[in-house]
């Protein structure tokens, strides 16, 4: 106190720089890293015939046919000062997927990741007969995936369902509030449903206040989803068959009232009179290079793209509404001057996507609530 | 413009001091009051501070802004000289303040939840933070006197606060998301995606700390003052575990009093 009297004007200074000097010097050190990821993956040999998928607890190595998988040494790259067990470059059997297990710098986390070695698989019949549950953000959801003559599962479908948990709409709430869920009734057995959901509160405030029920050939990628949501969803997975036709059965219901993005609404949907939502059905065949491992919603459909090969769509007549399952056949539209490379596809340089959605301007955030498309029995005819 | 701000509000509030001046110089209350050991003050400043973690915690990384708000403060004080020289003495100092900040910062691995309507999305942010912070508080000192001379009073005691008009909120930017947990899905924020916060209805009524200070009397009764108050209890309710640290009010109020 005395000190603080003795030079009277300095008082006011006194007091401001002793606390700006105790914050200058009370900032504690960056904390260690918390994270566990596997950043990048590769397998050396030239083994690979797609860059491998990295996902949030997976990875999948695609290898060429013929390569052995029983000695395979994966390397990885992971969240700076985390560490990996086993460790990067251990050479490992990959006939059934390995785990890893990645802990951070701080010690304080570690994620198991699922690391597999396929081929390329090749189904041509979907019945959306199995489902398995995945959590996000306290919410539970189905993940369609299709099992071969064995038993073994063939493919994994992918959805928006992880980004509508994002939203807090369906945290307590049963799987069926999703866009996408399985329904009893299908054409045989269980069948696939797609419903265009509002995606309330959360959902407005992000700009995307609704979501179209999806499912198609890829990866939904959920970093993107908010920021970049054409991005988000990664079109097609290998394929080495030449497709002629998809075909199945669907019947689609749409919601009542059509409604547009509009940002200057709270709700940030407008209602558009006498529009009535479509939902939409197409595959696409196309050609796989560097920088263009997957297509994604900015350029699925482009006349533009160059790696299109085929596409077959419903036509805008059998977007539209029945109640009774429809069958539909729609053979893949070769684009001009395209053919494919026999040696190419032995080597798996293409893909194929199926994509289905409750509302054909989802991509934009544009469609009907309610709409719902129902699939079942769907089915690939390629070449012999 | 800020500094504008500063010096009109600084002028504002001796014209308030002053006016009051007029309205009640020596009546006879006062005087039986002074002989009685008794002394009234009233007052008038600005709040320069914030609502810190003490220390600045490592998932702050940096921060990119810091603007203090006008905090403007009108109080009293009531002194009771205990001592017979007049040297020791007891004070009340009743005020209504304005505690206030906005912030931008740069996180790692920070907790954040972000609510719409009851729908909330929780987990571990990094990337950047703006933060508002908001209260209007009466506080209640109870503190020491001891005048050094005829210029010069010192204070210390404690004080509590209750807090009305409360708003901690802000919204995330610029980073990613690891929802729930640091191994949880990654969910990106860039460009135009940001995602508000706001934790108002986590902040506490009731706030408790030390204050210490100075008053130099210039004039017969114009005195400036400057008392730093430091909150001791965390701005927010125990049971707010989503920010991880506590945060502790920590402002410097500048300003005049008038002694009667």
């Amino acid at each position: 106190m005395k000190l603080l009297l003795a030079n009277s004007s300095a008082v006011l200074l006194y007091v401001f720089s002793a606390v700006s000097a105790l914050f200058m010097s009370s900032c504690e050190g960056e904390p260690l890293n918390a994270e566990c990821d596997i950043v990048t993956a590769s397998l050396s040999g030239n083994v690979l015939i797609r860059e491998p998928i990295i996902e949030n607890d997976k990875v999948t190595f695609i290898v060429k046919n013929g390569t052995d998988r029983s000695a395979l040494a994966p390397e990885f790259t992971i969240t700076p000062g985390a560490t990996i067990e086993p460790p990067s470059g251990t050479v490992r059997d990959f006939t059934m997927p390995q785990t890893y297990i990645v802990t951070s710098e701080d010690r304080k986390w570690h994620k198991e990741y699922t690391v597999s070695a396929s081929y390329i698989t090749i189904s041509l019949q979907y019945d959306f007969e199995h489902v398995r549950l995945e959590e996000t953000n306290n919410s539970k959801f189905e993940v369609f995936y299709e099992v071969g003559i064995d038993g073994k599962e063939t493919l994994t479908w992918a959805s928006g369902n992880a980004g509508f948990a994002l939203t807090g709409m369906a945290i307590g709430k049963p799987t069926d509030v999703f866009p996408t869920y399985q329904i009893s009734d299908g054409k045989s057995g269980r069948a696939v449903a797609m419903t265009t959901r509002l995606t309330g509160p959360f959902g407005a405030m992000v700009n995307k206040p609704i979501a179209s029920g999806s499912l198609f050939l890829g990866q939904f990628d959920l970093a993107t989803a908010l920021s970049k949501p054409l991005e988000a969803t990664r079109f097609g997975i290998p394929f080495s068959r030449v497709p002629l036709y998809i075909k199945g059965q669907f019947k689609y219901i749409p919601g009542e009232t059509y409604m547009e993005l509009d940002k200057s609404e709270a709700t940030k949907l407008r209602p558009v009179e006498g529009k009535t939502d479509e939902c939409n059905i197409y595959a696409v065949f196309f050609e796989t290079t560097p920088g263009m491992e997957y297509l994604d919603g900015t350029n699925v459909m482009a006349e533009y793209n160059q790696n299109i090969v085929a596409i077959a769509a419903l036509t805008p007549e059998e977007r539209t509404a029945t109640s009774d399952w429809r069958a539909f056949d729609l053979p893949f539209k070769y684009r001009p001057g395209k053919t494919v490379d026999m040696e190419k596809l032995a080597n798996g340089d293409y893909s194929i996507t199926i994509c289905f959605a409750s509302s054909i301007d989802g991509d934009f955030f544009c469609g009907a609530p309610g709409s719902t498309l129902i699939v079942d029995e769907v089915e690939l005819i390629c070449y012999e | 413009m800020r500094l504008h701000k500063y010096i009109l509000s600084c002028v504002l509030i001796c014209a308030t001091a002053f006016t009051s001046n007029a309205q009640s110089d020596t009546t006879d209350g006062i005087l039986k009051s002074a002989t009685m050991g008794l002394e009234y003050e009233i007052n008038a400043g600005i709040n320069i501070g914030g609502s810190a973690p003490i220390p600045i915690p490592g998932e702050i990384r940096d921060i990119l802004h810091y603007g203090p708000g006008l905090n403007l403060s009108i109080g009293a004080s009531i002194t009771k000289w205990i001592s017979n020289d007049k040297k020791w003495g007891v004070s009340i100092m009743p005020r209504f303040d304005t505690k206030g900040m906005q912030t931008k910062a740069q996180t790692k691995n920070y907790g954040m939840a972000i609510i719409r309507d009851g729908n909330e999305v929780s987990g571990n942010w990094t990337g950047k933070v703006s933060t508002k912070y908001r209260a209007g508080t009466f506080t209640l000192p109870i503190v020491a006197v001891y005048r050094i001379n005829s210029r010069w009073k010192v204070n210390a005691g404690p004080y509590v606060s209750a807090v009305f008009n409360k708003e901690f909120s802000g919204y995330v930017y610029d980073g990613y998301l690891r929802e729930g947990n640091p191994t949880g899905n990654k969910v990106v924020f860039e460009g135009d995606s940001q995602a508000p916060y706001d934790f108002s209805d986590e902040l506490r009524t009731f706030q408790w700390g030390l204050q210490a200070g100075a008053s130099w009397r210039a004039f017969n009764h114009l005195c400036v003052q400057a008392n730093l108050s430091w909150g001791l209890n965390d701005i927010f309710k125990s049971s707010f575990k989503t920010v991880t640290f506590p945060l502790y009010p920590i402002y410097l109020n500048l300003g005049f009093g008038y002694a009667f």
